[in-house]
């Protein structure tokens, strides 16, 4: 039904998709697999009309077409939920579906009421039963995307477009959404459904196309393609090395951080965690169970409202950034745009940002010094940029995040943190960064991280801390703990 | 996203072609228009024209240089007209000799300080919009003034402060040489010390600024107390170039320091600017306004010109910095 023939895309300096072929057939669900980076996002924006092919061909129902705007493809069937959701936060669910599709009575004004029957209805069908009159703003995440899917169905939609979907859902809401696909592709509509999540990829799809760098690797029936096969495609390579290896007792005796009892508002509750000098210790959970509250709690960039931390044997009932930052420790946050990272600035500036008085003499910045500290960290971290002044906003994602950790490995005295360190970044940067972070708890510090893949916990930690609704469900030694271990702590009630 | 992503700030530039005009290309404005006016009227390059325009560029471009600095940690001063008005009312409040110079310069930073610190603290503490913060402020100062002189200032300016506001030193106003010394410090400050580098930091990204252990109030509201005083700077050395008082020394400073700063290339978002970009940006709005008097152009046109570049300015600087 939809067929792309030599399709190639450049950008300035890059050439995001070369000669790349794909077919979805009627009916089917059809997984886009590729690292980061592979030319996943430029492929869908070409297929939803919103860029323009600088070669090939795009044919929809056997007819060559070209459409020039989102709403043309739109007007034929073609349907993309990106992961940032167009919906209007403050109009109800059932508006939301309706929007720019109103329903309309005699007098040509909007039909609330009918609006409201025709949402249910169509929610219905998705297996959804959500209040039409309830506000967008009020819904969950999961609940919001399957507004953004019942509106797709309002435009009578025949390729349904999902952009990694699930890296805003956990769980049981994967599950449904994937049973409303489902439900979608028996009803005869398309899916080309986006994720870099292999166990996803073979849950869902009947065939999966790879892109890598641009580049397409091959079409598979998920039926008869190995795991281990998908994920050379994907990567060109094994993944065998992409962990390095735990190293033997390097663990102090003496914890370096100490909770007891830390509550952070109603989002951490009397959570009391150990950290080592010399370990990779993993806090897993799903998105939401406090994780990242608990980092900023520890770090002192939001308030502890009961218990006390103790670090470096010293006792503290409050914390803050500065303080924390004297005490040698460091947070990567997880979202290194919005907070990580002074955008506007270089990376020499990145570098030496919460330690100023480091390279200030007299009040005055001694520039020469910074840029030279930039300059080695660029080297030994390989960062991939034009040198010290650099501003950090026009890099990857990969070196930005290589930015911000050289600064807190260069820094970091005793507790490093990290929130999704590899997250949006592509492998070799993962690996670099996994190496990168077994080294610094070699050389002696205590490092916290906070990571949703499970692969990762698994290959990284010596040991994982799981988070549920705010509280800490278990501990697992990190060479006994199995996916299966850590996501029954991290969903399912507690024993009483 | 369009263009390279340019900053105006600690950066070591690079000198290519594209930098250069993506930095500077507004300089290359000033002596463009410098020409222009030469030839659309022959008193424009004249010694005299020349070093009036100088004479009242100097207040401008210093309430320009605070302005610069609060919008940079993502503000906006409404206040400086207020505070000019209400320093030139402090320097005819004394005895009008010149030995009361040192009591009316200590009085006049006091209440800018007082009046920086207001605005500051609602800004950063009770997160007032810097919009309502500092129009508060200005009304405030506006009433405070009145009841001071009673709706009619009345005494005389000392002085040593109309020789620094109106005198000039072989054509060289003194109040420029004001200005060259402040602007030399403010740049240094803002574009080299550590200070200058938190403003950046925090006025690119405030959260950003918070992890790493900024204290972003602190350096907030020291830009605040900074353009204040810059504000009752530039009030006295305009009431010694006015000569006589009223209540509205400075009226419409405040916008015009905005356009200067938004023409110079100082973003209203916050984290990027330049001190040399809101001098640039003062130097032609006085400029203009010096060329439409000489052309004997009514002043709505005056009103025009000034709206057009603006626009023009907005229009190039949102396509180059790709928002």
């Amino acid at each position: 039904m939809l067929t792309l023939k030599g399709i190639s895309r450049n950008f300035p300096g890059v050439r995001a998709l070369s000669g790349v072929n794909l077919e979805v057939r009627r009916g089917e669900i059809h997984g886009l697999l590729g690292e980061n980076g592979a030319g996943k996002s430029t492929l869908i924006k070409i297929v939803a009309g919103a860029l323009a092919p600088d070669e090939g061909e795009i044919s929809f129902d056997d007819r060559p077409v070209s459409w020039s705007s989102p709403r043309e493809a739109k007007l034929a069937g073609v349907h993309v939920v990106y992961q940032e959701f167009a919906l209007f936060p403050q109009l109800s669910v059932a508006e939301n579906i309706y929007l720019g599709n109103e329903r309309r009575n005699a007098l040509g004004l909007v039909d609330l009421r009918r609006t409201r029957r025709d949402a249910s209805e169509l929610m219905k069908k998705l297996g959804v039963s959500l209040d039409p009159r309830a506000s967008v703003a009020s819904l969950s995440v999961a609940d919001q995307q399957m507004v953004e899917i019942a509106r797709a169905m309002t435009h009578n939609v025949r390729l349904l477009i999902l952009d990694e979907p699930t890296a805003v859902i956990a769980g049981r809401e994967v599950a449904l959404l994937f049973d409303r696909l489902r439900r979608l592709r028996n009803a005869g509509v398309s899916v080309l459904f986006i994720s870099h999540r292999l166990d996803e990829i073979f849950a869902l799809c009947d065939r999966v196309t790879i892109l890598k760098d641009g580049r397409l690797v091959g079409t598979q029936d998920t039926a008869d393609v190995t795991r281990e096969r998908l994920i050379t495609m994907m990567v060109g390579r094994d993944l065998g090395d992409l962990f390095p290896p735990r190293s033997a007792a390097t663990r102090t005796d003496q914890p370096v951080l100490r909770t007891d009892t830390i509550s952070i508002g109603d989002r951490v509750r009397d959570v009391s965690i150990e950290l080592h000098a010399g370990e990779i210790v993993a806090l897993a959970g799903m998105v939401g169970a406090g994780r990242s509250d608990l980092a900023l709690g520890l770090f002192g960039a939001v308030p502890i409202s009961s218990g006390t931390l103790h670090i470096a044997g010293k006792r503290f009932a409050a914390m803050s950034p500065a303080r924390a930052i004297g005490l040698g420790m460091g947070l990567v946050t997880e979202d290194r745009k919005s907070q990580g990272l002074a955008m506007l600035l270089d990376i020499a500036a990145n570098m030496t940002g919460p330690a100023l008085g480091e390279v200030t003499r007299h009040g005055m910045i001694d520039r020469e010094r910074e840029t030279s500290i930039a300059a080695r960290e660029i080297e030994r971290y390989r960062i991939a940029c034009r040198g010290p002044a650099t501003p950090v906003a026009t890099m990857s994602g990969g070196n930005q995040q290589k930015v911000v950790i050289a600064r807190w490995a260069r820094l970091c005295r005793s507790v490093l943190i990290l929130d999704e360190p590899t997250r949006g970044v592509d492998v070799g940067a993962k690996a670099e960064i996994y190496r990168i972070m077994r080294e610094l708890a070699d050389s002696g510090l205590a490092i916290l991280m906070i990571s949703s893949e499970l692969t990762e916990v698994l290959g990284m930690a010596d040991r994982v801390i799981v988070m549920r609704e705010g509280r800490i469900t278990g501990e697992l030694p990190g060479r006994e703990a199995t996916e299966e271990s850590i996501m029954h702590l991290a969903t399912s009630e507690r024993a009483a | 996203m369009s263009g390279s992503v340019e900053i105006a700030s600690q950066v070591a530039p690079s000198w290519s072609v594209r930098t250069v005009m993506t930095r500077f290309g507004i300089a290359f404005a000033l002596p463009l228009l410098l020409l222009l006016g030469g030839v659309m009227s022959p008193a424009f390059l004249s010694p005299g024209n020349l070093s009036n325009m100088l004479l009242q560029f100097a207040p401008l471009a210093i309430v320009a240089m605070g302005q610069c600095m609060v919008m940079i940690v993502r503000g906006l001063d409404l206040s400086v007209a207020s505070m000019m008005a209400t320093a030139a009312v402090i320097a005819t409040g004394f005895s009008g000799a010149d030995r009361d110079v040192a009591s009316i310069v200590a009085m006049a930073m006091v209440v800018a300080m007082a009046a920086g610190l207001l605005n500051g603290f609602l800004v950063t503490k009770r997160q007032v919009s810097p919009f309502l913060a500092t129009l508060a402020t200005m009304i405030l100062l506006q009433g405070f003034r009145f009841a001071y002189t009673q709706g009619a200032p009345s005494g005389n300016v000392p002085p040593f402060l109309r020789v620094l506001g109106s005198g000039k030193f072989h054509g060289v106003p003194y109040n420029a040489l004001v200005l060259l010394l402040l602007a030399a410090v403010l740049g240094v400050v803002l574009h080299r010390s550590g200070f200058g580098r938190r403003i950046f930091i925090v006025g690119g990204n405030p959260v950003t600024g918070r992890l790493f252990g900024i204290r972003s109030d602190a350096v907030t509201i020291a830009c605040y107390v900074i353009s204040s005083c810059l504000a009752a700077t530039a009030g006295l050395i305009l009431s010694g170039y006015v000569g006589l008082v009223d209540n509205w020394v400075g009226q419409g400073y405040e916008l015009d320091s905005i356009v200067a700063c938004v023409v110079g290339r100082v973003s209203l978002r916050g984290g990027r600017g330049s001190i040399l970009g809101a001098l640039i940006g003062a130097a032609i709005i006085v400029i203009l306004a010096n060329e439409v008097l000489l052309l004997g152009i009514p002043i709505q046109a005056q009103l025009i010109i000034k709206g057009i570049v603006i626009v023009a300015a907005a229009a190039v600087y949102t396509r180059r910095d790709g928002s």
